[in-house]
């Protein structure tokens, strides 16, 4: 039973991981939380349910055009519900109302005009599960486990190697001090918000193809949020140990008290690790900016 | 020309006289419906008005009932409890002896308030909440709220029986959302029979509403073995389950309540739910309703939309039957005589109602299975 759960945490983990990626990316150059970004990952997941069960379109192509819509999409979020915010300098509390009501706009526009009907990817692999001595996983498990690494792992590559992904970096410690620098700051945003949005395409996907595709299945993303922030928020590495942390330890919680407390147990955790390291295991401390 | 308005003024008041005669006429018998025929229950209330009309023209043309004709008197509730109150007062005040439907529960309870006062009877066709008939405050039975569906625990009964006699299953394992008491009562139910009936239960696991991932709870369970999991739960939740059941390579028989009737259980669960079984309170494929769906579609076009149609002839009977048994319309003596209704023949097999909570007992249920990617009918199921 321990490694069964052990490996079940890793999966639910994984997908934690994705998101918590996009999460802290916009953190990391904009200082607030896209609330909004359950709602991208929502769509995300009906662009690809679109593509894949409406239009027929093999896997690989779905995911490429949920990544492209989903990539599109957050990138439209920032033009217009946060960029007209960022020329008037709002503080981010007003970023996170503005979240939160594009969220809640994106879900109600879903149920609105295509309803509250539950939508699922057809089944992609004959076999649906491994199996070795006794230890079982799902073969989607393992294929989402693998691109998610892969993606995220590209991303830091691009980060670390890219000039632009210096750029981001660099915006990620000061902006102003890097437009100063000659940095295309609008630009930049926009493409944060781009690849933030790429990520969610494929969590979406994944989650779809994982669970159903229905209206309010962006709100699994509070836990993507919660991974965020124990791994410190704005921390790329950061938020994949996050997520894959939570991951496996809700499914111990789970699996050896109950799924019930399962949710106070991963909140309380949050308050508590605040408390304690209110930057979270790898947040670097910012100062109050003046 | 003043002859002509002369004759005009008695003709006008003999008219009149007819016409508030017409209204003290005792040559028919008037049984209200309120019904939704707008809003999102209207899918299921319109089959419900449509059979009982029906059902009333055959009656109709075999001579009424005491000598009488039969009226229906159907307003539409829209499935709200304020309309529902409105719709039983002007019922009340049209002077019907007895109402059928609601089929929602909330509209049934707010209704009652106006019924009870009235002593006007009401049958519920499809409103499964235990407090429909008994308030829960006192924990009185209403004296004028009955129902022609059974509660929704009992689903956890048949169940049990289902899989002890029928399946000869020894262990059970279940999963229910303790956000909802329809599931955990289903939960409770299914236990305590099943383990009357010689089995054991390995393994009972909750989960919080809004649930998507199972695995952990199920990997827990795998180590038990179950012969079968109960999965009280809607067909979203119960399809995720049986879903990633498949991922732990588990492969149980997999039993849930009526929350599973729905189309989209097959496309959502995938193969894994091949050979499933759940109980329903009747199914379009039930032998003993046949003619009755064949007549539906010769006057609609459509199938009737499954179970109101049926849950509303069975009150319509027991309706009948308290009428011809008190040789009158009188409502309060109907409501006594509904009391006492016992192995009536109703469309749906045997109906009998238990006079301390004004539930069928024993109501046939239908349990239903998913074969070759179909919902079939397997059986219908009687509880002993």
């Amino acid at each position: 039973m321990f490694t069964q759960t052990l490996l079940t945490g890793l999966a639910i983990g994984g997908i934690y991981a994705l998101m918590a990626v996009g999460y802290s990316l916009v953190f990391s150059i904009l200082n607030f939380s896209n609330f909004a970004y359950g709602s991208i990952i929502m769509l995300g997941a009906y662009i690809g349910y679109y593509a894949m069960v409406r239009m027929g379109m093999p896997i690989g192509l779905a995911i490429a055009v949920s990544i492209v819509g989903s990539g599109l999409l957050c990138w439209l979020n920032e033009r217009l519900a946060y960029a007209p915010l960022r020329k008037r300098k709002a503080s981010s509390l007003f970023f996170m109302i503005s979240a939160m009501g594009t969220s809640i706009f994106l879900e109600n526009l879903v149920y609105a005009t295509i309803g509250a009907r539950f939508y699922n990817f057809p089944e992609l692999f004959a076999k649906s599960n491994l199996e070795f001595r006794g230890i079982s996983i799902g073969v989607l498990d393992v294929f989402a486990m693998v691109f998610s690494f892969v993606a995220i792992y590209g991303l830091n590559l691009f980060l670390q190697k890219s000039r632009t992904g210096i750029a981001i970096r660099a915006a990620s410690y000061d902006i102003e001090v890097c437009s100063l620098n000659g940095v295309n700051i609008a630009a930049l945003i926009g493409l944060v918000f781009g690849l933030a949005g790429a990520l969610a395409g494929i969590s979406g996907m994944f989650l779809g193809m994982k669970y159903i595709v229905y209206p309010t299945m962006g709100w699994i993303t509070n836990k993507a949020y919660i991974a965020a922030v124990i791994g410190g928020l704005g921390s790329l590495p950061g938020a994949v140990v996050g997520g894959v942390l939570l991951g496996v330890l809700e499914t111990f919680v789970s699996a050896y008290v109950s799924s019930v407390v399962r949710d106070v147990f991963s909140f309380s955790l949050l308050v508590l690790l605040l408390m304690v390291m209110p930057t979270g295991l790898f947040g670097r401390f910012l100062e109050e900016k003046v | 020309m003043t002859f002509k308005y002369r004759t005009m003024i008695p003709l006008a008041v003999a008219l009149s006289v007819a016409l508030v005669g017409c209204k003290k006429e005792t040559d028919v018998i008037k049984i209200g419906q309120a019904v939704a025929l707008t809003g999102d229950n209207s899918i299921w209330g319109t089959p419900e008005k449509n059979a009982l009309e029906m059902e009333i023209a055959k009656i109709n043309e075999k001579g009424g009932v005491l000598g009488k004709k039969l009226t229906l008197t159907a307003y539409d509730t829209r499935g709200d409890a304020t309309e529902g109150v409105n719709v039983a007062k002007r019922l009340i005040s049209d002077g019907v002896c007895a109402i059928i439907g609601p089929g929602q529960s909330g509209v049934s309870i707010a209704m009652s308030s106006v019924t009870e006062a009235a002593k006007v009877p009401f049958i519920a066709t499809t409103a499964t909440n235990p407090k429909v008939t008994v308030d829960d405050k006192t924990g009185q039975v209403r004296k004028y709220a009955f129902r022609t569906c059974f509660i929704d625990p009992f689903q956890g009964t048949v169940a049990a029986q289902f899989a002890a006699k029928d399946l000869k299953l020894k262990t059970a394992a279940i999963i229910y959302d303790v956000g909802s008491d329809y599931s955990s009562f289903l939960g409770k139910y299914f236990t305590a029979e099943f383990e009357k009936q010689g089995g054991k239960l390995v393994g009972n696991e909750a989960f919080r509403s809004g649930e998507l991932d199972f695995r952990a709870i199920l990997g827990k369970l795998k180590g038990t073995k179950p012969d079968i999991l109960f999965i009280p739960t809607q067909q979203k939740e119960a399809s995720l389950i049986i879903k990633q059941s498949a991922d732990l390579g588990m492969k149980p028989v997999f039993m849930g309540g009526d929350g599973w009737a729905s189309p989209d259980l097959i496309p959502l669960a995938g193969p894994a739910v091949e050979g499933a079984y759940f109980v329903n309170i009747a199914s379009l494929e039930d032998p003993d309703i046949q003619s009755f769906v064949k007549d539906y579609k010769a006057k609609f076009g459509v199938d009737p939309v499954m179970p109101n149609p049926i849950m509303a002839i069975d009150a319509l009977y027991a309706i009948i039957d308290a009428i011809q048994k008190t040789n009158g319309t009188d409502s309060a003596k109907i409501a006594a005589q509904l009391e006492l209704t016992k192995d009536l023949p109703v469309l749906s097999g045997k109906l009998s109602i238990d006079p301390a909570t004004h539930n069928p007992l024993n109501k046939p249920a239908v349990i239903q299975q998913v074969k070759d990617g179909k919902i079939i009918f397997k059986m219908k199921y009687v509880t002993q």
